[in-house]
């Protein structure tokens, strides 16, 4: 922490002595950023960054300027059509589209902060220019200088590209969502034909509220407990279940271990999306399986025990919460598990032979050698990994949305109330937010809570990744 | 003899194993085959077998059914997916692995925080902004959606680059090889196996997808669509009991590449994860 504080301090303390010690060149590149350049006679750079500059207020004046000045309310200029039945045409008015004022706001906020950062860098550039020159240093032409982009500068050659794919398609839409989050953006307040503008916290306090017409807070916590449930089962017994089954198929006694595991991975090598959506018309009302189970009688016993109700004529696989969430958690097993076992062969076939061998001869039986052994060094090796799963259970949108989507119906009118449903996870329910009520806002909203619940996760893990890397070691 | 019955218990339990994973693949495979286009919901194997599923499949296309051109169009989204991600990913993972810079590990840190969050979530505003640009319903869209971020799934790559000797690159720089001949004659010839991976794994993406083509293909024209969500489609409640069983067909031909491809790739998979974890 001290060390962070320490470098942000250094930087500002370099711009500090840039402007001080800085010669008239040095001083002048503030406002003409270039001239440092011009005056240690690199043309070129100092061409190229002087366009920089002019690029940069030509697209402040022309973009930035006129969409920031109507950020604060995100636009007042209603859609209005008007219908000249002379010229049978429809003229539209000069509306403001709230959306996009957001959005290329967002955009001019974000280009003025590498702006400034870019000028920053400039300034230190230059006056490192001026200490060169000073102390009699070579200073790089042209040429030397696009040369040094492949050699001690090839990291920046090389990130610029795949910067600028993350940054569009992560950072900015994450810097968007937030701010709708802080908006009505919804059904009633659609661009262009409407606008939307900023409500402060109130989503949030929605997400917490329960009343008559509100009913997000009774859906929020049904949803987040199932959420957390589901990941936790769905990780631990396929982890589980990957292990087993990977010990059983690699035992010395099993015959033909590799075709038994080609077997396995078939099952999971068909695309998800067709296997589940196979599989939920399997376990349909009036499916085959449902078939099977009256035939052979199981449908009239569960009816006996009670875990079907008796007005039913089949068992509600996929159409009953808890009938549903237990079949949700077993197909995922089936999902699941051949590909952890195969993570668990490969983890298993390094595991040192010599701690199993001496634990036999003292006398430990199979169970004691896989509780005090193998699953110990399986959680070293895979710990990671498995937190990494959890979190991706906790957004495992595929099992969720192709099992449920168009069979599933919620008979809790409060759930009902909120687009929610009980088989849904905080992803499912926010993609149907958005696609099928164009509930923005709350989709948003709920969007940052499965954020940082992610992101508490992930700490633990990233910790133990970057601080535990000993990538050096094998170089 | 007791060892034996164990021996044998043992592989029949392996074998009751196996028949569940299958059962609802081989179900795919033999209603594919159904001359009753609905769902069979009595018997587990057709009354009737035809070829008409496929015939119509690639034959007849309709306003529903227009498996060549989602083939086509998942195709070139596909490729295009694959050769750009790659790139990005090979860039990515050389800078992490084998460049030193002020900023790396602040870098690959923040990288690691971005990648956690799922792009489920933020896709409503990917959604808007590809919409702004008149990109949604485009090939040039998906391609966008699925390349674009791909520069932050490096790591496996990384690990794998880690266990390239130093003492290579060492050599070349003593020789006056400039950093990009390094990447480009001695890192990317011998990270072949971890090429393969990225590039079958990039490849992959765009025909298991369904969430990010659902939202970005709304039009309802079926023409723009892709495999995953022409399929799904079919399955719509006033579809399914005429086009079960040419999901079902299709659905077959979807997985036969598919199937080949991933098997190729597991074998790597293995390897990345395990030799990944390894050493953290």
């Amino acid at each position: 922490m001290k060390k962070a504080l320490n470098a942000i301090g250094n930087y500002f303390k370099n711009i500090g002595i840039a402007f001080a010690k800085g010669d008239i060149w040095v001083k002048l590149s503030a406002i003409v950023m270039g001239a440092g350049y011009f005056a240690r006679k690199q043309i070129i750079n100092g061409i190229i960054m002087l366009l920089v500059e002019v690029l940069f207020v030509v697209m402040c004046i022309g973009y930035a300027a006129p969409n920031l000045a109507k950020f604060g309310t995100l636009g007042t200029v209603q859609f209005e059509q008007v219908f000249d039945p002379l010229t049978m045409t429809s003229t539209v008015n000069d509306y403001d589209n709230s959306f996009l004022i957001l959005l290329n706001s967002i955009i001019s906020l974000f280009l003025i902060l590498v702006f400034i950062l870019f000028w920053i860098a400039n300034m230190k550039a230059v006056y490192r220019l001026q200490q060169k020159k000073e102390n009699g240093e070579h200073i790089n032409n042209f040429r030397e200088d696009v040369r040094s982009m492949f050699n001690e500068k090839f990291h920046i050659t090389l990130l610029t590209l795949p910067a600028i794919g993350v940054i569009l398609m992560n950072i900015l839409p994450i810097l968007v969502l937030v701010a709708v989050a802080f908006t009505n953006y919804d059904q009633q307040h659609m661009p262009p034909n409407a606008l939307f503008t900023w409500v402060g916290w109130n989503n949030f306090k929605n997400l917490f509220t329960n009343s008559v017409t509100v009913t997000f807070g009774y859906s929020f916590k049904k949803v987040l407990v199932w959420t957390l449930e589901w990941a936790v089962l769905a990780t631990f017994t396929t982890y589980i279940g990957g292990i087993l089954l990977a010990k059983f198929i690699n035992d010395k006694k099993t015959k033909l271990p590799k075709m038994w595991r080609t077997l396995f991975i078939v099952a999971i090598a068909v695309p998800q999306f067709v296997t589940l959506l196979l599989v939920r018309n399997f376990f349909a009302d009036n499916g085959i399986v449902n078939t099977f189970c009256s035939s052979i009688g199981l449908t009239d016993f569960l009816k006996s025990v009670g875990l079907v109700s008796s007005n039913l004529t089949y068992i509600p696989f996929l159409t009953n919460p808890g009938w549903a969430k237990v079949m949700i958690v077993l197909i995922n097993i089936w999902v699941g598990v051949p590909y952890q076992m195969l993570v668990a062969t490969g983890v298993l076939m390094n595991i040192p032979e010599d701690q199993i061998e001496s634990a036999r001869i003292d006398g430990a039986n199979p169970f004691q050698i896989f509780v005090k052994i193998t699953m110990p060094y399986m959680l070293f090796v895979t710990g990671p990994s498995l937190i990494t799963d959890f979190v991706k259970n906790i957004n495992n949108f595929n099992v969720i949305y192709l099992l449920t989507q168009d069979v599933y119906v919620t008979s809790d009118q409060l759930l009902a109330n909120s687009n929610a449903k009980e088989i849904d996870l905080l992803v499912t329910w926010l993609f149907r937010l958005t696609n099928e009520y164009y509930n923005y806002k709350m989709a948003s909203v709920i969007g940052i809570i499965v954020f940082i619940i992610c992101a508490a996760f992930t700490l633990i893990t990233f910790t133990r990744t970057i601080k535990g890397d000993k990538e050096e070691e094998f170089q | 003899m007791k060892k034996k019955v164990n021996l044998v218990l043992r592989h029949v339990f392996l074998l009751l194993l196996v028949v569940i994973w299958l059962v609802p693949i081989l179900w795919l495979f033999v209603t594919s085959f159904s001359g009753y286009k609905g769902i069979n919901t009595s018997h587990f194997f057709p009354d009737t077998w035809t070829l008409d599923n496929y015939a119509q499949l690639f034959f007849r296309s309709d306003s529903i059914v227009q498996y060549n051109r989602w083939f086509m169009n998942t195709l070139v989204i596909a490729i295009f997916t694959c050769i750009i991600s790659t790139i990005l990913v090979l860039m990515v993972s050389y800078t992490m692995s084998k460049l030193r810079f002020p900023g790396r590990k602040q870098l690959m840190s923040f990288s690691i925080i971005l990648n956690m969050f799922p792009g489920v979530l933020s896709m409503i505003a990917v959604y808007f902004t590809l919409k702004t640009f008149g990109l949604t319903n485009s090939h040039i869209g998906m391609i966008i959606v699925y390349s674009a971020g791909a520069g932050l799934g490096y790591l496996i790559c990384k690990g794998f680059m880690d266990t390239i000797s130093v003492s290579l690159s060492e050599a070349a720089r003593l020789e006056g090889a400039s950093e990009a001949k390094i990447f480009w004659r001695i890192i990317i010839p011998l990270s072949k196996p971890i090429i393969v991976y990225t590039v079958i794994n990039a490849f992959l993406l765009p025909w298991g997808d369904f969430v990010f083509a659902k939202l970005m293909l709304n039009s309802g024209v079926a023409t723009d669509w892709t495999v995953a969500i022409g399929l799904f489609n079919m399955l719509g409640k006033s579809m399914i009991n005429k086009y079960f069983s040419v999901f079902c067909a299709g659905g077959v031909i979807i997985s036969i590449p598919i199937s080949i491809l991933f098997v190729i790739m597991q074998k790597f998979y293995v390897e990345g994860i395990t030799g990944g974890s390894v050493k953290g």
